[in-house]
C-alpha cells in the first residue's frame, strides 16, 4: 500500500512536471492554429441546437447559414435579397397570398439525397409542426407549403406579409433531407446536421465544432479547408486564447475593454480588427400602464434626458452607435427621429416638458429603471443615467436602477412590474417590419386601458394605437417598397410622438483575426460567411 | 460472527435503504424550487415578445401547463425508469447524454486535483508535524491558511495569468487542442482514452490542459489536508506507542512515515471522500474559469436557463453520488478503524 501510495505520488509529481516543462516544444500541442490551411475561431456563444426547426439563437443561425442553403439569402456585403436555392425572387398572387417560387435543380444534400421541391416543403412543414422555438414565426403566417412541380414550391399565406421573402431568408429556414429527419412535435435533432450548404458537420461537440467543407457544393466553394469553432466559458479566456496567438479569429463575445485593448493593439499584436454595425437595437420600454409614464409628456421628458453620447463616452468607450429610432442605422428608411425631436441630454426642454406634467422639486419623478443582472453592459447604463440625469434634474427626478434575472425580467415583463427596463432586440429576420411590429403592435386594448393582449403587452410598454395598428397593417400588405417605407415612416414619427420606447444604442460588431487570416467581414445583416475565409 | 461486524452490517444495510429516501427528498425539494423560482422555459427560449398562442403551443408540448402535482408524478415515474428526461434548451437531447458527455471531464479533473492536494497537502502536514515550532512548521500552517482563504476564482485567474498568457507554459483553458483529434471516447477520460487508444500525442496534450485546472483547485484544496495531517500527527507523535517505538531506536522519519502517519490518516479518508464527493458537483468555479467542459459549467449554464430536466436530471446524479461516497466513506471508516461504534 505503502509502495503504490509512494510510486502514484512520484508519478503525479514527475507527469505534471514533464507536462509543464514540455509546454514549449514544437509543435506546440496547445496551439489551436489549425493546420493546413483549417481555421480556428473561438467564440463564447452556445449552441444549444443545430436542429434548424428549434435553433433560436444567434450562433445556431450562424452555423445554420455556413452548413445550409435557404430560398434567398443576402448578397454579401449588401443587404440586397438574392435568390440562394430559389432561382428568382418569387412570384406573388394580386391578393399578396400565394407564393410561387421556382428552385435550382442539381443541389444535393451533404448525404448525397437530392434537394427538390419536396424537401423544401417537408422542411417548412417540419419547421411549423415541430413547433420548436421559432416555429411561430411561419406557423403565424403560412397556410400551407407545397410542392406545385418537381422542382416549384408554392406557400400560401394566412393573410399579407410583404416582408416575407426576407423571412425566408431566416437561418432555420434550411432545408434538411426528408429521409433523415422526422416531423412530428418535439423530433428534433440537437447535435446533428445534414444541409445543402459549403460546409458540413464533422464533430460537434460542448467545447468545439468542425466543419469540413462540402465536395458536393453546388455554388462557390470554400476559401479554406475547413473550420474549427472553440466554445470559450468567459470573455477573458476568449480575450487570452487570442491574444496569445490560440486562436485565428475571435469573435463574439468581448467586454468593451477587451475591445479597446485589441484595437489598440492590433498594430503591435499583429491582427486585424474587422468592425461592423449590427442588427440587435438596445432601447428603454416605458411602461405606459404605470404612474406618472401615462402621462406622454413624462415620456417625452425621459426621452431629453438621455444623453446618448455621454453613455457611448462612458459605458462603451466609443463603441456603440447611437440609435435614434427602433429601426437600425442601415436601414435606408432610419430617420432618426428622436435625435430632431428630443436631442440628447436636453435637460432645460426635459424640465418644461417635466413642469408641464407637474412634476417639480416639491413632486418629484422617482424613475425606476429595471434591467438583467446579468448585464454589466446595462448595469453601468444605468447607473450613468442615474449620474447625469440626478445632476442635471437635481431634486425634480430620482432614477432608481433595480436589477433582476433575466429568466424572471421577461416572465413579469407582460405583467406591468417594471416602470421601465432596458432591453435588447435580435432581429429574426431583416425587414424593417421586425423592429416596428413586436413593438407597436396589440391585438386588444385601447388609448385609456393600454394594450390588453398583444406584441406591446408582451414587450412591457402596453402601448396601443389604432394609428399605428392601421399603417402596420398596411405596410404588411404593401408590395410597392417606396409606399412600403413611406408607411414605415409614419410609424417612426409615431414612435417618437408616444414615446413607448426610447432608442439608446446600437452595438458595433468586433471580429479579431490574425494576420494570416484574409476575408474575414461581417455582413450587413449580421450574418459571418466562413466560407469567405482564407488562411 | 462478532457483534461489530454484526453491528457494522445493520449500520450498512439502514444507510443503504435510507440513501433512496434522501434522494427522493434532495429531488423533490429540487422540482418544487425550481417551479417556485419566477420565470419558466418557455420565456427563456421564446423571449419575451414572442406571441401568446407560441407560448401556449410550446408550453403544451414540454408538459408544463399540466397541473404540478401531474408534472411531479410524471417525473417521479421516469425516474423510476431511470429515465431523467430530455433537455428544454436542446430538444431532443437527453438528460444522460448531457451527463456522458459532460462528466468524463468533471471527473479527470476532481481526480487529478485529488492527487495534487493529498501529494502536496500530506507531505507538508507530515513534515510540518515532525518538525514542530520551525519555519516551516510555521510556513506550512501560513499555507493551510491562505490556500483555506484564497477565493478559488481570485487564485485561478492568477495562475492563468502568470503561466499560460504571460509565460505560456500552459493553455489558457479548455480540455482538448483544437489542432488535434480527440481520443475515440471509451471512457470520456482523454488522459485514458488516449492511453488506450496508443497515442502519446493525444495523452500528453490532454495532460497539458489538464495541468493548470488540476494545480489550481488541488492547491487551494491541499490547505485542508495539510493542517488535517499536521494536527492529527502531532497529536499521534505524542502517543504512547510512538514514544515506545523511539525507546526501540527506530528512526524518527521511520516512525512518522510507516507508524503515525497511518493512524493520523484516518479522519484525513472521510475529508478525502467527501471532497471528491463535493468536487464532482461543485467545482463549477474551476470549470468556468480555465473553459473546462465539465458537469458543474453545465448545470450552472440549465439553471440560468430554466432547463428544469437538465438542472433536475444533473442534481439527482449529483444526489447519488453523493449518497454512494458517504456510505463507501463510513465503511470504509469502520473497517480501518477498529475503534468506531455503531
Amino acid at each position: 500500500m505503502n509502495r503504490f501510495v509512494k510510486f502514484l505520488s512520484l508519478f503525479s509529481l514527475c507527469l505534471l512536471l514533464g507536462v509543464s516543462c514540455g509546454g514549449q516544444r514544437s509543435p506546440n500541442p496547445t496551439s489551436n492554429i489549425g493546420s493546413a490551411g483549417r481555421v480556428t475561431m473561438g467564440t463564447t456563444l452556445k449552441a444549444t441546437t443545430l436542429d434548424p426547426a428549434d435553433a433560436y439563437q444567434l450562433f445556431p443561425g450562424i452555423l445554420l447559414s455556413n452548413m445550409g442553403d435557404r430560398l434567398y439569402a443576402y448578397k454579401p456585403g449588401t443587404t440586397e435579397l438574392v435568390p440562394q436555392l430559389a432561382t428568382a425572387l418569387p412570384k406573388v398572387s394580386a391578393d399578396g397570398l400565394t407564393y410561387t417560387i421556382p428552385l435550382r435543380t442539381g443541389v444535393t444534400f451533404h448525404d448525397g439525397s437530392p434537394f427538390n421541391a419536396a424537401a423544401m416543403a417537408f422542411s417548412i412543414n417540419r419547421f411549423m409542426t415541430n413547433n420548436g422555438a421559432p416555429a411561430f414565426l411561419l406557423s403565424e403566417k403560412v397556410a400551407s407549403a407545397k410542392a406545385s412541380a418537381a422542382n416549384e414550391l408554392t406557400i400560401v399565406l394566412k393573410e399579407p406579409f410583404a416582408a416575407f421573402p426576407a423571412l425566408l431568408a431566416f437561418s432555420g429556414v434550411t432545408p434538411v433531407p426528408p429521409k433523415a429527419y422526422e416531423s412530428g412535435a418535439g423530433k428534433f435533432k440537437p447535435t446533428t446536421f445534414i444541409g445543402t450548404g459549403p460546409y458540413k458537420l464533422a464533430q460537434f461537440s460542448p467545447t468545439s465544432i468542425r466543419l469540413d467543407p462540402y465536395a458536393g457544393y453546388w455554388g462557390e466553394k470554400p476559401a479554406n479547408k475547413g473550420i474549427d469553432i472553440q466554445i470559450i466559458s468567459s470573455p477573458a479566456n476568449l480575450f487570452n486564447t487570442f491574444k496569445t496567438k490560440g486562436l485565428d479569429i475571435a469573435y463574439q463575445t468581448l467586454d468593451p475593454d477587451q475591445i479597446r485593448s485589441l484595437v489598440d493593439g492590433a498594430k503591435r499584436g499583429g491582427w486585424q480588427v474587422v468592425e461592423a454595425g449590427t442588427t440587435s437595437t438596445n432601447f428603454m420600454t416605458l411602461n405606459m400602464k404605470s404612474k406618472p409614464l401615462e402621462n406622454v409628456k413624462v415620456r417625452q421628458a425621459i426621452a431629453a434626458m438621455v444623453d446618448r453620447n455621454l453613455l457611448n463616452q462612458r459605458v462603451f468607450q466609443g463603441q456603440a452607435e447611437l440609435l435614434y429610432s427602433l429601426l437600425p442605422k442601415n436601414f435606408p428608411l432610419y430617420k432618426p427621429i428622436f435625435k430632431d425631436k428630443y436631442g440628447d441630454g436636453d435637460f432645460v426642454k426635459a424640465k418644461a416638458l417635466l413642469a408641464e406634467a407637474g412634476i417639480n422639486q416639491s413632486n418629484p419623478l422617482n424613475l425606476e429603471i429595471w434591467y438583467s443582472s446579468n448585464s454589466t453592459v446595462r448595469n453601468l447604463v444605468a447607473t450613468t443615467l442615474k449620474a447625469s440625469i440626478e445632476q442635471n434634474l437635481k431634486g425634480i427626478v430620482n432614477v432608481i436602477p433595480n436589477t433582476i434575472e433575466s429568466a424572471s425580467l421577461f416572465a413579469n415583463l407582460d405583467k406591468g412590474t417594471y416602470p421601465s427596463t432596458l432591453l435588447d432586440w435580435y432581429p429574426d429576420f431583416y425587414d424593417a417590419d421586425t423592429y416596428i411590429q413586436p413593438f407597436m403592435a396589440c391585438d386588444k386594448g385601447s388609448v385609456a386601458r393600454g394594450c390588453e393582449k398583444g406584441q406591446s403587452q408582451l414587450g412591457g410598454s402596453f402601448y396601443f394605437s389604432d394609428r399605428a395598428n392601421e399603417l402596420i397593417k398596411q405596410q404588411r400588405a404593401e408590395q410597392k417598397p417606396e409606399a412600403r417605407n413611406a408607411l414605415f415612416i409614419k410609424l417612426q414619427d409615431l414612435l417618437a410622438e408616444d414615446v413607448p420606447y426610447i432608442p439608446l444604442w446600437q452595438n458595433k460588431d468586433y471580429v479579431f483575426a490574425q494576420s494570416t487570416v484574409q476575408g474575414v467581414a461581417i455582413q450587413p445583416t449580421q450574418q459571418f460567411l466562413l466560407w469567405q475565409i482564407k488562411k | 460472527m462478532s457483534s461489530r461486524s454484526t453491528a457494522l452490517r445493520y449500520y450498512i444495510l439502514s444507510r443503504v435503504l435510507f440513501a433512496p429516501l434522501m434522494i427522493l427528498t434532495i429531488t423533490s425539494l429540487i422540482f418544487l424550487l425550481l417551479r417556485a423560482t419566477p420565470g419558466d422555459p418557455v420565456d427563456v427560449l421564446l423571449g419575451p415578445r414572442a406571441p401568446e398562442s407560441a407560448r401556449e403551443a410550446l408550453r403544451t408540448q414540454l408538459g408544463l401547463d399540466l397541473p404540478l402535482g401531474v408534472q411531479y408524478l410524471h417525473y417521479l415515474g421516469t425516474l423510476l425508469r431511470f429515465d431523467l428526461g430530455t433537455s428544454l434548451t436542446s430538444q431532443g437531447q437527453s438528460v444522460w447524454e448531457i451527463i456522458g458527455q459532460h462528466f468524463p471531464a468533471t471527473v479527470e479533473l476532481t481526480v487529478l486535483s485529488m492527487v495534487v492536494a493529498v501529494v502536496v497537502g500530506v507531505t507538508l502536514g507530515a513534515i510540518a508535524a515532525a518538525k514542530p515550532n520551525t519555519a516551516f512548521d510555521v510556513g506550512s500552517r501560513l499555507f493551510g491558511i491562505i490556500t483555506y482563504a484564497v477565493p478559488m476564482y481570485w487564485f485561478g485567474m492568477i495562475l492563468q495569468l502568470v503561466f499560460a498568457v504571460q509565460l505560456q507554459w500552459f493553455p489558457i483553458g479548455s480540455r482538448f487542442p483544437l489542432s488535434l483529434q480527440p481520443p475515440p471516447q471509451l471512457t470520456g477520460l482523454y488522459v485514458i482514452d488516449s492511453l488506450l487508444n496508443g497515442n502519446l500525442e493525444q495523452f500528453f496534450a490532454s495532460l497539458y490542459h489538464l495541468a493548470l485546472p488540476s494545480l489550481t483547485l488541488g492547491i487551494l484544496l491541499s490547505g485542508i489536508f495539510e493542517r488535517m495531517v499536521r494536527v492529527n500527527l502531532k497529536q499521534t507523535l505524542k502517543s504512547d506507542y510512538v514514544e515506545a517505538a523511539r525507546a526501540r531506536g527506530i528512526p524518527e522519519a521511520r516512525i512518522v512515515v510507516a507508524h503515525a502517519l497511518k493512524n493520523a490518516m484516518i479522519p484525513v479518508i472521510t475529508v478525502l471522500g467527501l471532497t471528491i464527493a463535493s468536487l464532482l458537483g461543485g467545482a463549477v468555479l474551476t470549470e468556468v474559469t480555465f473553459s473546462w467542459p465539465g458537469l458543474a459549467n453545465r448545470l450552472y449554464e440549465a439553471i440560468s436557463a430554466r432547463d428544469y430536466p437538465v438542472v433536475q436530471g444533473i442534481m439527482v446524479f449529483f444526489a447519488v453520488i453523493v449518497a454512494i461516497a458517504s456510505i463507501a466513506i463510513d465503511i470504509l471508516n469502520a473497517y480501518i478503524d477498529p475503534r468506531i461504534r455503531y
